[in-house]
Formats: structure tokens, C-alpha cells, sequence
């Protein structure tokens, strides 16, 4: 196409070109921080935890693994809503409390005291856990996960947390 | 780097032929700062399809969600707050740039033929895009958005025949609710982005096949073209970022906070519509009675009839505004009328809060002497006295009330309610209040 009469030429072009692509690169730029923000602080926020509260240890039996389920606030996003969590809970002879994430290591299933045997099992792959929380047998790569816990004025608090499943290591979600 | 990557793309597919169709084009009269409106409602509608994409991250539209999903955007995600002002502000924004556009287009009279058709889609755009502010006042979900929607909606209903069964499927049934507020949703992101997108790739399609109308005066326009790269697309550049400096100052410095949430059985709350609805609400207010559906209805009909036609309504292939002398009549009468309108309801609004400092202290005294505790007001407090939310219905006396708060059982026998230890001033700070407690 022919050039029309008073299209720029020289430098005066390249002013123009260089104006054009200096103010929309501003424009891309402001707007590209708050948008990679917005996507992506979900991402980097950390859940942050409280102590809550399971029960008395005083009604804790002697090494006999309890399930203790408490109410948790938790928020998913916008959403707040209640929800129930479980624990097995062990008291030693000597009165320590061991508190278990009710989540198998292996792929996340939930586990069970079978009373008989004196062993955490696994329904879903058959991974077998001592009252200690050690492997016995099956695929489990790790031992039971344990939760912070601490006794205050008689209470048992736990704080909860979910660790990745399938490593030989604790690695908190 | 860029141009050899430029050449290896261009060695397959030829781009230089597009190149040239896409910024030689040539511009009758050379580059003018007077045609950068259209380019600047492209940007604002960009901008608008962007932010809104990145609402839609964390927004829901249910009723039970929708509030707290625009709180959580407003309040926790980070940035969450400026995006949502630039796409309020956006919003606003392509309202002014369309209208300086079609004015810029209808004062030099660059509807006539052969560009008929792109005025018509433009006609068509400018709907869709008042159509876009509708449905998205809805979304937030607070009070503000419910009862204006419900006016907004109530409107349409005025429309003879026809009117009441649009009203239901606005509506999506009886009532104002969840199945409303999804499908405003359903338009605002799908239908109308679709129907709009198409609008104005046909809209530049006619551009570029019929060319820019150029400038009136024909010795300008004999003087040659220019092509629209670079001084125009620089001119654009320059208009855009001006634009976005504006939005995102707005975006920062005015808060667009949100209501309460949407409360269908608040009938106290008024509501106000976007100030590019304004001058039709206040026209509202003078159209009386049986005069109402014309100014609900017919005359934005109307006006939107005259509009498509305008291209057929005015004939003459005179061009120059001085040439024109009843067509730049009608257009500033028209831009006359809606400023008037507009200033007159800003007026108003704005007069409202300064009217009575009495009835804010009166408010103050309910909350210090805790009223609530027994009384209700609009849904909150305890139902153990009179519910207060209309009692200058029932109490339209303003003595009964200064009595009453003197010695309620005086006036009202065997009520358990205490003299409170309240002065004169207190007295009628508090009954000004009580007399704004009604219904009307």
C-alpha cells in the first residue's frame, strides 16, 4: 500500500512506536502484578492452627487406643463451617499422651484399634501398625503420623494437622 | 531475538500481507485525537473482560455464597479489592467512553451512508453494554444490588401485554432469588460476552470495509490520509493509559464498599442505581400516575427506536455540524435534558445524609441506650416490645412520642417500659428518629 501523505517517517516514527509500546508495556504491567497476586496468594497462605481441646486425660484408659472426635472451625476459603475431626489417642503407663492422625501414611485411609490383635490395620491396603505407631507389615513407607499435643489443667489439646501421604518422611500439607 | 523470531513465524506464515491490512490502513484527513473514543471503549472492554474473568475466580453466584464470595475478594484475596474496583470503575468508565464516542460520531455526522450499518451494530453494542451494567449490579448480593435490581426489574413490568410475562422470566418465577441471581449471572459472563464479541468484530469488520468517515470538513479531508500506524495507534496508546491512570486512581482512592447483605423483607432500604441510570430514575419521579409507563418504557423505546433510524430519519449527505442546525438541536437538547436530570438526582442524593443531624443523634441514642435489647428495628433486635421498624405509622404524633419517652405509661397504659433518664434535646433526637420509622 502506498504511504499516505502525512504518515511519519524517521525519528518522529520511532517516537511514536517507542510511545506505543512504553505505555502499553505500563499498562501490561499494572495490571499483571495484582492479577499473579490475586491468583496466586490462596496458594502461599499457611493454614494457621489453634490447640483444641479432646477431653479429660484422667478418662484416658492405660494403653487402650482411644478414638476422640472433636469440633473444629475451618476455613475453607470464604467458607467457615464446623467440622469433626477424629484422633486416637494413647496414654502410656507413665502418663504421657501420644495423639495419632487418624490418616493412614500410606494413602490416606482411615485406620482402626483392633482390640483383639492389640494393632492399628489399615481396611484399605492392610498396612499394620503397633500401639507405638511402627510399621508391622503392608505397604505403609512410614510409621502413624503424630500430632503436637499438650495436657494443660487436666485437658488434653491437639492441634491439627495433615501430612502428605505415600513418603518415608512426615512432610506437613 | 523478537525479529528474528518475527521472520522465522513470518517465513510460514506470510504475516507481512496481515501486517499491512492491519495498521496501514488509511485514515482520510491523517491521525486526530478526536478518534480515539472507539479505540478507548475497546480498552475499557478488554479491561472489563479481564477483571470480571479474575472475579470469577472466587465468586459464586447463590444466594448463600455470592455476598460472602465478594466480601472474601474485597477483604482477603490479595489485590482482590483493586480489581474489583477497576472492574466498578471500568464499568462506569465504558459508559463515558461510548458516550463521547457516539456523540463525536453523531456530531460529524459519520452515520450516513455508506455507514449506516456501523452505526445501527454501534446502537445494538451500546444495549448490550447497558444490559452488562444491569446484570452485574445484581451480583454482589447486597442490599443495594437486590432493591435496585427489583425496581429495575419492576420497570420492564410497566410495558403493556407483554410486560408482566417478561417480568417472570427476568425474574425466573415469582420472586427476586436464587434462580434470579444465577441467571443474571449466566448473562452477564456467557450470553452477553458472546453477543457483544460478535457485535464488535462486525462493527470493525464495517469499519474496515467501508474506511473511517474522516473529518467533515471536505478541504481536510482532500488534503490526503495518513496511515494508521504509528501516529494514531500512538494517539490511542496515549488515551488508554490516560484512561487506565483514571480507573486505577478510582480503583485506589474510592471505595465501592458493599452493602448489607441483600435482606428481601427490608423494605426500608432505598435503593440507588448506577449514575448512568440516574437521569431515567429522576425522570421517573415526574411522571405521575397514569403518566408513568411513558416515561418507564416508551420513552426509552423510543429513544432507542430513533436511534437505530437515526441513519434513515436524516438523509442529507451534509456532513458539517453548522450545515445541520436541526439534528445538533435535537442532540444538544437531548445532552441538555439528561444533564439536568442527572444533576437534579445527584442533588437529591447527596442532600439526603446533610438533612437532620438530629436523626443521627437519635440513631446514637438507640444503640446507647441499648433499645434493641427489647425493641426490633428492621429485623434486628429482640421481639419483646413493640416491633419499632413502621411506628410512625401507628404513631404519627410527634407529641405522643415526646410524652411516651417522658412516661410511657402515661400514654401508653401498662407498658413495662423504664423512664429512661433522657433531656429535652435527647427526647427529640430520638422521636425525630421514631416519626422516619415508617413505611411510606
Amino acid at each position: 500500500m502506498e504511504e499516505g501523505l502525512s504518515t511519519p517517517v524517521g525519528t518522529r516514527r520511532s517516537f511514536f512506536v517507542k510511545t506505543t509500546m512504553v505505555l502499553s508495556s505500563l499498562i501490561g504491567i499494572s495490571l499483571a502484578i495484582p492479577f499473579i497476586g490475586y491468583v496466586i496468594s490462596p496458594a502461599l497462605r499457611r493454614r494457621t492452627q489453634d490447640w483444641v481441646a479432646l477431653g479429660k486425660v484422667d478418662q484416658l484408659p492405660i494403653d487402650e487406643p482411644q478414638a476422640l472426635d472433636y469440633l473444629m472451625t475451618v476455613k475453607d476459603g470464604w467458607q467457615k463451617s464446623q467440622i469433626s475431626k477424629g484422633t486416637w489417642a494413647v496414654k502410656h503407663a507413665d502418663g504421657q499422651v501420644t495423639v495419632y492422625s487418624p490418616i493412614c501414611p500410606h494413602l490416606g485411609c482411615g485406620y482402626r484399634w483392633d482390640r483383639q490383635d492389640r494393632l492399628f490395620k489399615c481396611p484399605c491396603h492392610g498396612s499394620v501398625y503397633d500401639i507405638n505407631g511402627a510399621v508391622q507389615a503392608g505397604p505403609a513407607p512410614r510409621p502413624l503420623d503424630t500430632l503436637p499435643s499438650k495436657v494443660e489443667n487436666g485437658e488434653l489439646y491437639v492441634m491439627y494437622q495433615e501430612f502428605k501421604s505415600g513418603l518415608s518422611k512426615k512432610v506437613e500439607l | 531475538m523478537p525479529s528474528r523470531l518475527y521472520q522465522w513465524v513470518d517465513q510460514r506464515l506470510r504475516l507481512k500481507p496481515l501486517e499491512q491490512t492491519l495498521l496501514n490502513e488509511p485514515i482520510p484527513g491523517g491521525a486526530s485525537w478526536n478518534y480515539v473514543f472507539g479505540s478507548a471503549t475497546l480498552f475499557l472492554f478488554g479491561l472489563q473482560a479481564l477483571t470480571g474473568m479474575f472475579l470469577m475466580l472466587y465468586y459464586v453466584p447463590a444466594t448463600d455464597h455470592a455476598y460472602d464470595t465478594v466480601q472474601y475478594i474485597q477483604q482477603e484475596v490479595w489485590g482482590g479489592w483493586f480489581i474489583r474496583g477497576l472492574h466498578h470503575w471500568g464499568a462506569s468508565g465504558i459508559m463515558v467512553a461510548i458516550g463521547l464516542h457516539m456523540l463525536q460520531v453523531f456530531f460529524d455526522g459519520a452515520y450516513k451512508p455508506p455507514r449506516e450499518m456501523m452505526w445501527i451494530i454501534g446502537v445494538m453494542l451500546l444495549a448490550l453494554m447497558l444490559g452488562f451494567g444491569f446484570t452485574g449490579y445484581l451480583l454482589p448480593w447486597d442490599q443495594n444490588a437486590y432493591w435496585a435490581t427489583q425496581v429495575g426489574i419492576n420497570m420492564v413490568g410497566a410495558v403493556p401485554l407483554i410486560g408482566d410475562f417478561i417480568v417472570r422470566v427476568l425474574r425466573a418465577g415469582e420472586t427476586l432469588g436464587a434462580l434470579t441471581l444465577s441467571r443474571f449471572f449466566a448473562i452477564h459472563v456467557a450470553f452477553l460476552p458472546a453477543a457483544i464479541v460478535m457485535g464488535i468484530m462486525l462493527h470493525l469488520f464495517i469499519l474496515r470495509r467501508v474506511g473511517p468517515a474522516g473529518p467533515h470538513d471536505e478541504r481536510r479531508a482532500q488534503q490526503g490520509s495518513e496511515t494508521f500506524y504509528p501516529r494514531q495507534v500512538y494517539m490511542d496508546a496515549v488515551v488508554m493509559f490516560g484512561v487506565f491512570l483514571v480507573i486505577s486512581t478510582l480503583a485506589v482512592l474510592v471505595e465501592f464498599p458493599l452493602a448489607d447483605k441483600a435482606d428481601p423483607s427490608d423494605h426500608s432500604f432505598v435503593p440507588v442505581p448506577e449514575w448512568y441510570f440516574l437521569f431515567h430514575y429522576q425522570l421517573l419521579k415526574y411522571a405521575p400516575g397514569a403518566l408513568g409507563p411513558i416515561a418507564t418504557w416508551l420513552l426509552p423505546a423510543l429513544f432507542f427506536t430513533g436511534l437505530l433510524l437515526l441513519p434513515f430519519i436524516d438523509r442529507s449527505p451534509e456532513r458539517h455540524p453548522s450545515s445541520r442546525p436541526v439534528m445538533v438541536t435535537a442532540g444538544l437538547g437531548f445532552l441538555v435534558i439528561v444533564f439536568t436530570l442527572l444533576g437534579i438526582s445527584l442533588q437529591h442524593l447527596y442532600a439526603v445524609p446533610k438533612q437532620d443531624p438530629s436523626l443521627a443523634r437519635g440513631i446514637a441514642l438507640v444503640e446507647q441506650f441499648k433499645c434493641r435489647t427489647c425493641h426490633r428495628i428492621h429485623g434486628d433486635g429482640a421481639n419483646i416490645a413493640p416491633d419499632l421498624s413502621y411506628v410512625a405509622d401507628r404513631r404519627p404524633d410527634r407529641n405522643w412520642h415526646i410524652q411516651h419517652f417522658k412516661d410511657p405509661a402515661s400514654v401508653s397504659p401498662g407498658s413495662f417500659m423504664p423512664k429512661f433518664p433522657l433531656n429535652d434535646q435527647q427526647i427529640n433526637d430520638l422521636t425525630t428518629y421514631m416519626l422516619t420509622l415508617k413505611s411510606g
